[in-house]
């Protein structure tokens, strides 16, 4: 009955179809596997789950940077990574006295947020600088210039920093209330994990007012969905793709002071890997779509924290950490072929199409 | 003439070249008045007698390389800045610690056949690839701070059979650190981490095969990414095996995050941590804030105490000559090289009444590898039959301050292990 249809059936759908039963049976395999040698307990689980999604939170907040921009200029701002090296960098010489002070341990909150409007501030402007040099004269061609100045753009920052502060690393201060246990459900956890992830969700939340319910918001949109149209009507494109770089900007910055305060050190490279993970989880959820970013981030986060533990430890495989990058990207590979729009999917191009 | 035999002739003349050239790299090369299987260095009467170099001088391991380079112009210095009759003069060349670096270090240093013998490099990744360059040139090396056990294992292939190591070898290191770990310790299940670099996990292979042979359990073997920073998940996969103490000889980068965070893990609060000198120096006291109290390094004993007896004088000719004290520990290694090498030449040159002097490579690769209790500031030296040159005198070490203006290796951190020497 369905003759027709098989016969339209190729070697590459079968080999897809293989590489998917292949690589979910891999996944099962894996997890019984685990389940079967019950290595850890049930306050590990939930530890490991909370390290990804305290990862995840920062990967969401950098990942809405490069979907935003994408989503208005059908752009890949590869700097972007760096940018919120550069908030986080710039940060630490305001965090490293006020901690020094005592003002960070007394007056925390507003340490924090003094601390996260210089990180937002240098981010947002560095992100202009960028857009103004490198993108805007290349708005118009298309070509693959504007992607090569991007990748020029993060090199010249992270050498600019190694040149003006060196290349070693410096350490974030501690904060006492950061470094102290909250109990949860009878899990504990550092206190700064929960700081991490409710910030960035706040955040995240502002994000999706101001793109939804301002008339800004509402600008941004209308440029993503059609730039001479939105133009035509009145909108002044430029403007909005200001804010529209000003907006991922601070948002990396807040990821990039949440990091430091995560993993306390900062130095001129630490943007690059954030960047590329990010990236990707902008890519899983669906470039272009800002929620999608957002369950992206987490989504890359837990899994990385996951994986090794839950399949490559099942299937017997040696150091499994070492493997945890291969998850990222072979997550990142098979969206890509199996559902390229992404997880949510890229919401703008379908329309379009 | 017909063109058949003019083919013929020139045929069977570039037959007898070939031949010729091809035997002629069995023969012996004669210079003046020395004769060597491989080449003669001739020096004129006036001309310098050439020392390469080759070190990493910049980046984030500038230190390292530019601690070692000073230690052989300081070795220099002392020996009046002329051997044999002939003004020193350093070729010196920056491997970046990496491969790609040593083998661009070593082309350009081989171009040059006035190079008696090289000194170098830091780092085992650029010295592999350099090693058999220099030697293919006919320049013999002393790798300085490379201690990497291939690049002197029995099975190093020909290509090696240049090089010498004036600095210890990670197999000596391993095998102490098992044994410390074990017997003094107590230690009976271990957990290891490597970041997959060469260093890191060859040290760790010989940890485990020594601890497993004294009766010790390796309950946790595993690695991690170079550019990882979240260490928790490992961190908790370690903790539900239990283990004594976890081994991770990894550098800075890794060994600060681990530092940092392995007391957010439970059950990993009061179980030791030990480190190797891959991440000793102000930047892992930077990295790891006040969580370094406490953390503890295998390394070579680094005090003026345990060197040998000319160390001291090493040190404050080092000061007057650079305006700072040592800024690494590889400073007498480099000093050690370069004895070596002047001794060796010492041995070997013959110079001619009108002031010229030939230098036989083989000869003088052959009394590099033949020195004999000589006294260096890092000890006394005895070289093997594969090269391993270095003095080891193993010492555990522990950070009592977290204050990167405190490093003063004795002090901070303060040797725990042996109490004397």
């Amino acid at each position: 009955m369905n003759l027709e249809r098989l016969k339209q059936v190729t070697y590459v759908d079968v080999t897809l179809w293989l590489m998917r039963a292949i690589i979910i049976l891999l996944v099962i395999a894996g997890t019984i596997g685990t389940v079967i040698k019950d290595r850890y307990t049930t306050e590990q689980w939930v530890s490991m789950v909370m390290f990804g999604l305290t990862i995840g939170g920062i990967y969401a907040l950098i990942a809405l940077g490069y979907t935003m921009v994408y989503g208005i200029l059908r752009l890949i701002n590869f700097a972007h990574g760096d940018i919120f090296m550069t908030g986080a960098f710039t940060a630490y010489f305001v965090a490293a006295p006020l901690a020094k002070s005592g003002f960070l341990d007394e007056y925390l909150i507003v340490g924090m947020i003094i601390i996260s409007l210089v990180a937002m501030t240098v981010c947002s402007c560095i992100a202009l600088i960028v857009e103004r040099i490198c993108y805007r004269p290349f708005r118009s061609v298309r070509s693959l210039a504007p992607l090569i100045c991007a990748i020029g753009a993060s090199f010249f920052l992270q050498h600019a920093f190694r040149g003006m502060y060196g290349s070693s690393v410096r350490a974030y201060p501690d904060v006492k209330f950061f470094d102290t246990v909250v109990s949860i459900m009878g899990f504990n956890f550092p206190r700064i994990q929960f700081v991490v992830v409710i910030a960035a969700l706040a955040a995240m939340y502002t994000l999706y007012l101001i793109v939804n319910k301002t008339k800004m918001g509402t600008a941004m949109r209308a440029v993503s969905e059609d730039r001479d149209a939105a133009a035509l009507m009145g909108i002044d494109v430029n403007k909005v793709i200001i804010f529209t770089f000003i907006l991922g900007g601070s948002m990396a910055g807040i990821g990039g002071v949440l990091y430091a305060f995560v993993f306390k050190q900062v130095y001129f490279f630490m943007g690059f890997f954030p960047g590329i993970k990010a990236f990707s989880a902008a890519v899983l959820g669906g470039i272009g779509n800002v929620p999608g970013a957002m369950l992206g981030g987490f989504f890359l986060g837990v899994v990385e924290s996951l994986g090794p533990a839950l399949f490559l430890d099942g299937l017997g495989i040696v150091a499994p950490y070492q493997l945890r990058d291969l998850i990222a990207f072979t997550m990142l590979v098979m969206v890509l072929i199996f559902r390229p729009q992404g997880i949510l999917g890229e919401r703008l191009a379908r329309q379009r199409a | 003439m017909k063109p058949s035999f003019l083919l013929k002739s020139l045929a069977a003349a570039s037959i007898v070249a070939v031949g010729a050239l091809a035997s002629s790299a069995a023969w012996a090369v004669k210079v003046g008045p020395v004769e060597d299987p491989i080449r003669v260095v001739k020096i004129p009467k006036g001309a310098p007698i050439v020392i390469a170099t080759y070190h990493v001088i910049s980046g984030a391991d500038t230190a390292l390389g530019l601690d070692t380079q000073r230690g052989a112009v300081v070795a220099a210095d002392d020996l009046g800045n002329t051997l044999v009759g002939h003004p020193i003069k350093f070729m010196h060349e920056d491997d970046g610690c990496n491969a790609e670096g040593g083998q661009t270090a070593a082309t350009k240093i081989a171009a040059n056949q006035q190079v008696v013998a090289a000194l170098g490099g830091a780092c085992s990744s650029a010295t592999r690839p350099a090693a058999p360059i220099l030697w293919k040139a006919g320049i013999p090396d002393v790798a300085t701070a490379a201690s990497s056990p291939v690049l002197t294992a029995p099975d190093r292939g020909p290509s090696y059979d240049g090089l010498v190591r004036i600095v210890y070898n990670d197999l000596w290191a391993g095998r102490e650190v098992a044994n410390w770990a074990y017997k003094v310790r107590g230690y009976k299940k271990a957990a290891t981490i490597h970041d997959g670099s060469p260093y890191a996990e060859k040290l760790v292979r010989v940890f485990q095969e020594n601890f497993k042979k004294l009766g010790g359990e390796v309950v946790s073997d595993e690695a991690v990414a170079p550019n990882d920073t979240d260490m928790r998940p490992v961190l908790t996969k370690i903790a539900t095996a239990k283990p004594d103490f976890i081994y991770a000889p990894t550098f800075v980068g890794v060994t600060s995050y681990l530092i940092r965070q392995k007391k957010e893990i439970p059950g990993l609060e009061k179980v030791a941590l030990v480190g190797s000198d891959a991440s000793m120096g102000a930047q892992l006291m930077e990295a790891s804030g006040k969580d370094l109290l406490g953390f503890e390094i295998s390394t070579t004993a680094m005090e003026p105490e345990a060197q040998g007896p000319g160390y001291k004088a090493m040190r404050e000719k080092y000061k007057k000559l650079f305006g700072e004290y040592p800024i690494q520990g590889f400073h007498g290694n480099g000093y050690d090289a370069m004895m070596l090498v002047a001794n060796a030449i010492k041995k070997v040159a013959v110079t001619e009444k009108d002031g010229t002097t030939y230098i036989p490579i083989k000869a003088l690769r052959d009394a590099m590898f033949a020195t004999k209790n000589m006294q260096g500031v890092t000890g006394k030296i005895t070289c093997d039959q594969y090269g391993d040159c270095g003095v080891y005198n193993f010492a555990i070490y522990q950070y009592t301050n977290p204050d990167p203006k405190t490093l003063e290796p004795g002090k901070n951190p303060k040797r725990i292990y042996p109490e004397k020497f």
